[in-house]
């Protein structure tokens, strides 16, 4: 059995315990926006106060580092942690902008079955001793990298493309997640012009068959794509509505924001025409 | 004449291996060639429902291979082309319900069924992906103009170098606008970062999310401008020389008005 070494937090060393929230992030299905996801609550839920510990469960194809804009801090990984070479404290990176926030990254050359089960839900449970919440990035897929991301947690968010084959993913994934206390779903990547066109299923579509409680829905926007290459969050952006959306959601799972979430609609005309003439550079 | 047995892969999940497989697969099938596609994301099935097929699947790949149907009872034959079938994945399953040395055997008895084999990796390196990569002896890499996609398509070229498969590469969801705009990388900077040969370039478009949810191959739209470049990629992967053209932004009415005719 791997005992992992519970040092406390430099700033925490006096105060006791806390018993913080491990949530996964999952979906099944793969680039439904998972990491962008957890990147983006995990910041939003640091920048109000709260500490936050962001943990890589893609083993081997890690990039929640890149999202963050933070793999070339990277020196140590979970296996590191697991096996005993390094401390907690010696992979834990700080993020560049919210104090709060930490990283664990996933190793980048291993591969998903070197990790022991036990042994990451022990390593989940002493981050939940220093952290206000653990938000765990899972793999894609419903292997040993979902079996691993989602052991420790106690909670789930879902995240869900308006697509048949991602609504289908999901509904596995949800069956397969069992009892949890809480299994919540964010739909992303909603275009509101083709679901009003009857191209697009709408967020009632897809929890026609998930049935789960909404959290929150993020139109499709290009500064997703644009935030990822430069690895700096949206919620940072005030002008992004993909940001306000995850700012939003991050309310709503720390109870400050008791707010129904809002379903984007289509831009009208004017928005359009405002947007191409206004958006140019 | 043995068939060509091609594993479609990317290490990172949603950037369009499935809807690259149904399409290409549907192309090739167009040609007059002989087309099996395989499922291999056994538990978490796609390509069934992408070609409108869910509904005719009897067995499934893992019954085939535990023995209780002959494989051609689990071909589903799609009425669209003469010569495209799909052996579709099991859903209720584990990958590990099915071993490297099993899915290729399954691979071998498709060989008298078949010009083309294509295989649906799932995402990830894991057992789904040593199984479809063990059927295969060519690879395409699926990838879009995105540093997570880059860098785990790098990661995945190094794992089908250690086998030796030949590799070509499709980028996909490409967005000419952001490309122009410094955005978005270019295909030359994604070709460049990972060093294999260019099979093609597809733009991002809207028609995909429609016809994947209606089940529908893009190349049955007449005059879609994806399903051309879909057909264009199949004759290139036929060993035909077809140059590339480069993509096109949409102009100021298309962007006004979402008209998706582009040239």
């Amino acid at each position: 059995m791997h005992e992992l070494q519970s040092e406390p937090a430099p700033d925490a060393s006096s105060q006791p315990r806390k018993r913080g929230r491990a949530i996964v992030v999952t979906s099944g299905k793969g680039g439904v926006g998972k990491t962008t996801t957890t990147a983006n609550l995990g910041t939003a839920l640091a920048l109000g106060g709260a500490t936050v510990a962001l943990v890589d469960a893609d083993v081997g194809l890690r990039n929640l580092d890149i999202v963050l804009g933070l793999e070339a801090r990277v020196r140590n990984h979970v296996l590191d942690v697991l096996e005993g070479r390094v401390t907690l404290d010696d992979a834990l990176i700080n993020d560049k902008r919210v104090p709060t926030l930490r990283l664990l990254a996933a190793a980048q050359t291993r591969e998903k079955d070197d990790v022991d089960t036990p042994a990451m839900q022990a390593l989940i449970d002493s981050l939940r001793d220093r952290f206000d919440y653990v938000l765990i990035d899972c793999p894609a897929g419903i292997e040993k990298g979902f079996t691993n991301a989602i052991v420790g947690a106690d909670e789930a968010i879902i995240v869900c493309t308006p697509e048949v084959a991602a609504v289908r993913d999901a509904d596995r994934v949800v069956g397969l997640l069992g009892n949890r206390a809480s299994i919540k779903l964010i739909v992303n990547r909603l275009r509101p012009e083709l679901v009003r066109r009857g191209k697009m299923l709408s967020v009632e579509d897809v929890n026609a068959i998930l049935r789960l409680p909404l959290l929150g829905v993020i139109a499709d926007e290009p500064g997703v794509i644009i935030a990822t290459n430069k690895g700096e969050p949206l919620v940072l952006d005030e002008s992004s509505s993909a940001g306000a959306a995850y700012r939003a959601i991050a309310g709503r799972i720390a109870g400050t924001d008791t707010s129904a979430p809002e379903i984007p609609l289509p831009p009208t005309l004017l928005q359009k025409l405002g947007s191409f003439f206004g958006g140019r550079r | 004449m043995s068939a060509r047995r091609i594993v479609l892969t990317s290490g990172k999940g949603g950037v369009g291996k499935t809807t690259t497989t149904a399409n290409l697969g549907a192309a090739l099938a167009k040609r007059g060639k002989r087309v099996v596609l395989v499922d291999a994301d056994i538990g978490l099935r796609n390509l069934d429902l992408v070609l409108g097929l869910e509904k005719r699947i009897v067995f499934d790949l893992v019954e085939v291979v535990e023995g209780r149907c002959q494989l051609r009872q689990a071909l589903i034959k799609d009425k669209r082309f003469q010569a495209l079938s799909i052996l579709p994945a099991a859903q209720t399953r584990d990958k590990t319900a099915v071993s490297e040395t099993q899915f290729a055997a399954v691979v071998d008895g498709l060989e008298g069924f078949a010009d083309y084999i294509l295989i649906d990796c799932p995402a990830g390196i894991e057992h789904g992906f040593r199984n479809a990569v063990a059927g295969a002896s060519e690879a395409i890499v699926v990838t879009t103009p995105e540093v997570s996609a880059i860098r785990d398509a790098d990661r995945v070229i190094g794992k089908l170098n250690e086998r030796s498969l030949p590799i070509r590469l499709i980028v996909n969801r490409i967005r000419p606008e952001m490309v122009r705009s410094g955005d978005m990388m270019s295909v030359d900077d994604v070709v460049d970062i990972l060093g294999v040969k260019l099979l093609g370039m597809i733009p991002d478009d809207e028609e995909v999310i429609d016809t994947t949810n209606r089940g529908e191959p893009i190349v049955l739209t007449p005059d879609s401008r994806l399903g051309e470049i879909y057909e264009k990629i199949a004759r290139r992967l036929d060993g035909e020389h077809v140059p590339f053209t480069a993509l096109t932004a949409p102009g100021l009415f298309g962007r006004l008005f979402g008209a998706r005719k582009a040239g």
